[in-house]
C-alpha cells in the first residue's frame, strides 16, 4: 500500500519468540524421540551415566535431526509471513556468471568440478551407510569401488543429483533435469537398473566385480527375484517419467495433470507380474528371507492394511491397534491350552481364526463405542491407553496369562480332512507364508471393494465434514466403530499367525512402540492407499531385515529408529502425502496446506463448527 | 385456515448459551408446500433456528414437532442430527461444507447413499442389494445433478467449482436424502445477480416440480420477497412479525429493525 512497503527490506534475521519456541520445540522433540527410542547406553538406562549415553551416535542423531527440522521450519514460516525471501528467488549473480564472465574455460572448469564432486559424495555413499560407519576413506577405497559395477550405477545417480540438486541451487547451467530428452532418460534410467541388478543385492549392491561376470552367473542372475524388483522399479520410474504431461499446458491443476493414467492392460501386467513375484520369488529365497517374508513382511502387511481402515479410510488415529493383535495372539494361546487358564476345549490353530477375529472385533466395537465420539487428539490418547492396559494385563496377569515369562508351546496348523494329512514344520516357513497369502490377499480386494463402495464413500464424508455428513442422515459414530471393528479384527487375524508361528509369546511383542511402527509403515506408504500402505509395509519392513543380515553395514538394530525417525522427517517435508497415496486423501493435504480449512493430526481437514 | 397441516411446529423455543440468550420463546409453524422465509438482522437467531430445528443444539425449553407426513408427528429436540435427517429434513450451510476432496457427482452420491441399506459385509462381497442400490444412487446422483443443472461438471472435485456452482451442488446433495423439508441457509450469499436469478428459479422449481416444503434464511430482499409466501423476522433472538411479503415491508417494527428507528417515531 505505501511505498515503504515495496522497498527492499534490510537484511535482517528478525527472529521473535515464535522461532526460538519453535526450534526448542524441535530439538526437544529430537531428545524425547532418542530417548523413547533408546538402545542400551542411552539415557534412559541410567548405569551407564548421562554424560556416555548422551554422546551415543542415535541420541546425537536425533539432535541434528532437530535443529535441522527446526531450521527447516523456521525457514518455511518466514518466508510464508514475508520477513525472509526465498533463497533462490534472490536475483543476484551467480557463481557461474561470475566464472563465465571470466573466460569459457573457467565456465567448464566450475561445471566439472562440481560434477566431480557430487560424484565423490556419492561414492563416499555407496561405500559407507550412513552415521554410523566404522570405515576409514581413503583414495585406496575410492579407486577400489571402479572394480564393482554398482558403483557405474551410482555415478548415473550422481549425474542426476548433480542436475537436480547442485546445478539448480547454484544456476549453472541452464539444463535441469526435465530438459533431458525424455528417450535418454528412460535409457540412463535402465542402464542404471541394470548396472544394480548385476548385484544381487538390492539396497546397498554387494561387492560384485567385473572380472566375476560369466554367463553361468549372469544366467542366475534373471533367477534372483532382485533383479525382478529393480526391473519394475526402472519401468516404474521411466513409465511415470513418460506419462507425466507437461505441466505449461492445459487448464487443469497441475498436480492432478502429474497422475499416471492406468490403462486396463497396465493394469493386468501389473497384476500378473506382482503376483509372479509374490507366488515366485520365495522359492528362491534363503530360509532367513523365507522366515523374514512371513514373519517381518506378511504379518505387517496384514497388520498395516487394518490400521489403514482406521487411519487412511476413516481418519481416526488409532495408538493402541497393538492390542488388538495382542489379544488375537492370546486368544490363540488359550484355545490351544498354552495359557494357565485352561480352555473348556482345544481347538486346531485353523479354527481358532474366526474366535479370533470376533473376539478382536467385540473388543474394538467395545472400546470405539464410548470412545468414538472424541475426535482427533483425544481419541489418540485414549486408545494408547487401552494398548498399555492390554500389555499390563498380558504381563502381569500371571494366572491368566502367563505373565512376563510368556505362554506354553502353541499348537502348530495343520489339517486333517478327508484324508488329507498336513502339519505345518517350522523348518519350512513357506508354508506358512503361502498360508498367509490365503488371508492377505482376499483381504487386499475386499478392503479395496470396501473402499470404493458407499462405506468407503461416507468414510470419506465424515473425515471431511462430520457436521454435514450428519445433516445427510449419516450416523458417523456407526461407520467410525466400523472402521474400528474391521481393523481390530485385522489384527486380532494377524495375532493368530504370528502365536502359531513364534510358537511362545512374550507379553514385551506387544509395547507402544509396536502401535507406532505400524502407524509409521501406513504414514509413510500412503494413508488410504491400499497399494501405498502394503510398500509401507515391504520396504520398511524389509529394510531392518536386509541390514540386520549385511552386518558388514555396522548397522546394529537399536539403530533402526534413527533411519526410520529420518526417513519420516524428510517424508514429511517432502512428500507429505506418502510413497503411493491415495487421491482423495493427496487432496485433503493439500487443500489444507493451502489453508482451506486446518489440518488434523493425520493431515485431514477438520472444519471448524459454527459458535 | 380451518384445515391446517404444518410440517414443523415450534413452540416457546428458547435456547441458551450460558448467559446469552440465542433464541427466547420463538413459535413458528410451517405449512405443508409453503416457502417460508425467516428474515432478521445479522445475531437475531436465524442460523440457532435452524440449527434446533435439525437437532445440532439441543434448546432448553420448548418442543418443535415434524410432521414427515400429515398422520406422523416426530419430536426433533433431543435426536441425533442424523436421525432428525433421516426423517426428512435436508439442509444446506451458511458457509458451504462440500466434501472437498471428492467430485461433484460423489458428493451428490454420498447424499442419496445416505438412506440406503447396505452395510460393510454387501459393500465388500458387493452381493446383489449393493449391486442394485449402487445403481439407483448412480441415476439418482446424475438426475439431481441435472436437475441444477451440474451435468457438465460431474468429475470436477467440489473443492475447485465456482462459488455459485458449489451452492446448487450443496442443495443436489441435500435432495439426494429426498427430504420432505428443505433449510436453505443464505444460499445467496457470496453469488452474482445471475446466479441469484438461477437460484430464485431453482428453489421455486424445487418447490412446484418435487413437492418440498422449504425454509429459507435469507439477506437479499428482492429474493425473499420474490420467492417466499410467508415471511418471518426474527430479532434480538424473538419473532418480532410475521405475514405476507406485503404486510411485512409495511411492518414499523421491522423497518426499525433493520433501518434502526427515524426520528419521526422516536418523537
Amino acid at each position: 500500500m505505501s511505498v515503504q512497503a515495496t522497498a527492499p527490506k534490510k537484511r535482517n534475521l528478525s527472529l521473535n519468540g515464535d522461532d526460538v519456541r519453535r526450534m526448542c520445540t524441535a530439538i526437544a522433540g529430537g531428545l524425547v524421540l532418542a530417548i523413547m527410542t533408546g538402545p542400551e547406553g542411552s539415557i534412559s538406562e541410567p548405569t551407564y551415566g548421562v554424560k556416555t549415553s548422551l554422546l551415543t551416535s542415535h541420541v546425537i542423531g536425533y539432535l541434528i535431526f532437530g535443529v535441522i527440522l527446526g531450521c527447516l521450519l523456521t525457514y518455511r514460516a518466514k518466508v510464508q509471513d514475508g520477513t525472509w525471501r526465498r533463497i533462490r528467488s534472490t536475483p543476484r549473480r551467480t557463481l557461474f556468471e561470475r566464472a563465465a564472465a571470466v573466460s569459457s574455460i573457467s565456465r567448464y572448469a566450475l561445471l566439472a568440478v562440481t560434477a566431480l564432486a557430487a560424484a565423490l559424495v556419492t561414492l563416499i555413499f555407496a561405500d559407507f551407510s550412513g552415521p554410523v560407519t566404522r570405515n576409514k576413506l581413503s583414495v585406496h577405497v575410492l579407486a577400489h569401488q571402479f572394480l564393482y559395477t554398482r558403483t557405474y550405477g551410482y555415478l548415473l545417480l550422481a549425474l542426476a543429483l548433480w542436475f537436480t540438486v547442485v546445478n539448480q541451487a547454484m544456476r549453472l547451467t541452464t539444463y535441469r533435469l526435465r530438459s533431458i530428452p525424455r528417450p535418454l532418460f528412460v535409457l540412463g534410467a535402465v542402464i542404471a537398473i541394470f548396472f544394480f541388478s548385476l548385484t544381487s543385492d538390492p539396497f546397498l549392491p554387494a561387492r560384485f566385480a567385473w572380472r566375476s561376470l560369466n554367463p553361468a552367473v549372469a544366467n542366475s542372475l534373471f533367477h534372483h527375484w532382485t533383479t525382478y524388483l529393480w526391473l519394475i522399479l526402472g519401468l516404474a520410474i521411466s513409465l511415470s517419467w513418460l506419462f507425466k504431461r507437461d505441466r505449461s499446458s492445459g487448464t487443469g491443476s497441475p498436480r492432478r495433470s502429474r497422475a499416471l493414467v492406468v490403462t486396463p492392460p497396465m493394469r493386468f501386467l501389473t497384476y500378473v507380474a506382482a503376483g509372479f513375484i509374490v507366488f515366485e520369488a520365495p522359492k528362491y529365497m534363503s530360509q532367513y528371507w523365507q522366515i523374514s517374508l512371513f514373519q517381518q513382511i506378511g504379518v505387517f502387511c496384514l497388520l498395516a492394511i487394518g490400521l489403514n481402515i482406521v487411519v487412511g479410510f476413516a481418519g481416526l488415529l488409532d495408538l493402541g491397534y497393538v492390542a488388538f493383535y495382542c489379544l488375537g495372539a492370546y486368544v490363540t494361546a488359550y484355545f490351544c491350552g498354552a495359557l494357565p487358564l485352561q480352555p473348556p476345549f482345544h481347538l486346531n490353530p485353523f479354527l481358532i481364526i474366526p474366535f479370533a477375529i470376533i473376539i478382536a472385533m467385540l473388543s474394538g466395537v467395545l472400546l470405539g463405542l464410548p470412545t468414538l465420539r472424541l475426535r482427533g487428539d483425544y481419541l489418540a490418547i485414549v486408545t494408547l491407553g487401552f494398548g498399555e492396559i492390554v500389555y499390563v494385563l498380558a504381563n502381569d496377569w500371571t494366572t491368566v496369562t502367563g505373565g512376563s515369562a510368556g505362554t506354553g508351546a502353541i499348537t502348530n496348523f495343520s489339517i486333517h480332512l478327508f484324508g488329507v494329512n498336513y502339519a505345518w514344520n517350522p523348518t519350512n516357513p513357506l508354508s506358512y507364508y503361502y498360508l498367509l497369502l490365503g488371508i492377505l490377499i482376499p483381504a487386499i480386494f475386499l478392503f479395496d471393494f470396501l473402499n470404493h463402495s458407499k462405506v468407503g464413500r461416507t468414510w470419506a464424508a465424515i473425515r471431511e465434514d462430520e457436521v454435514a455428513a450428519q445433516s445427510l442422515g449419516i450416523n458417523a459414530l456407526k461407520y467410525k466403530v466400523m472402521a474400528f471393528a474391521m481393523g481390530a479384527s485385522t489384527a486380532g487375524a494377524a495375532g493368530v499367525f504370528t502365536a502359531v508361528k513364534v510358537g511362545h509369546l512374550f507379553p514385551n511383542t506387544f509395547i507402544l512402540q509396536l502401535s507406532i511402527s505400524i502407524l509409521v509403515l501406513v504414514i509413510f506408504g500412503g494413508m488410504g492407499s491400499i497399494v501405498g500402505v502394503l510398500l509401507g509395509a515391504i520396504v520398511l519392513q524389509w529394510l531392518p531385515s536386509y541390514m540386520n543380515f549385511h552386518s558388514y553395514l555396522g548397522f546394529q538394530e537399536a539403530d533402526l529408529y534413527l533411519y526410520i525417525g529420518a526417513l519420516l522427517v524428510v517424508m514429511m517435508i517432502f512428500r507429505p502425502q506418502g510413497l503411493v497415496p491415495s487421491r482423495r486423501r493427496r487432496r485433503e493435504i493439500f487443500d489444507a496446506e493451502e489453508g482451506l480449512g486446518s489440518a488434523d493430526a493425520l493431515g485431514a481437514i477438520t472444519q471448524e463448527q459454527p459458535s | 385456515m380451518t384445515d391446517r397441516d404444518p410440517i414443523f411446529e415450534v413452540k416457546d423455543v428458547t435456547l441458551r448459551f450460558g448467559g446469552v440468550t440465542s433464541l427466547n420463546n420463538v413459535s413458528i409453524q410451517q405449512e405443508r408446500g409453503e416457502i417460508l422465509s425467516v428474515i432478521g438482522p445479522n445475531g437475531a437467531g436465524k442460523t440457532s433456528l435452524f440449527n434446533c430445528l435439525t437437532g445440532v443444539y439441543l434448546p432448553q425449553e420448548g418442543s418443535i414437532t415434524f410432521h414427515p407426513s400429515p398422520t406422523k408427528a416426530i419430536n426433533v429436540v433431543g435426536r441425533a442430527p442424523h436421525r432428525v435427517a433421516r426423517a426428512g429434513v435436508a439442509r444446506t450451510f451458511q458457509t458451504s461444507r462440500m466434501f472437498n476432496a471428492l467430485t461433484t457427482f460423489e458428493n451428490v452420491k454420498i447424499g442419496v447413499e445416505a438412506h440406503q441399506k447396505t452395510g460393510p459385509i454387501g459393500a465388500m462381497l458387493k452381493l446383489p442389494r449393493a449391486r442394485h442400490e449402487e445403481r439407483y444412487s448412480d441415476e439418482r446422483s446424475h438426475e439431481l445433478l441435472e436437475f441444477v443443472n451440474l451435468t457438465h461438471r460431474t468429475n470436477t472435485l467440489a473443492d475447485s467449482l465456482p462459488y455459485g456452482d458449489r451452492r446448487r451442488l450443496e442443495i443436489a446433495r441435500a435432495l439426494g436424502t429426498d427430504p420432505k423439508v428443505l433449510l436453505l441457509d443464505e444460499p445467496a450469499a457470496g453469488t452474482n445477480p445471475s446466479e441469484k436469478l438461477a437460484l430464485a428459479a431453482l428453489i421455486s422449481r424445487i418447490n412446484t416440480e418435487l413437492g418440498i416444503s422449504i425454509l429459507l434464511i435469507e439477506h437479499d430482499m428482492k429474493l425473499v420477497m420474490s420467492l417466499a409466501q410467508r415471511l418471518i423476522v426474527l430479532n434480538f433472538g424473538g419473532v418480532i412479525a410475521e405475514g405476507t411479503p406485503q404486510q411485512i415491508q409495511e411492518n414499523p417494527l421491522v423497518i426499525e429493525a433493520y433501518l434502526g428507528a427515524s426520528d419521526e417515531a422516536k418523537q
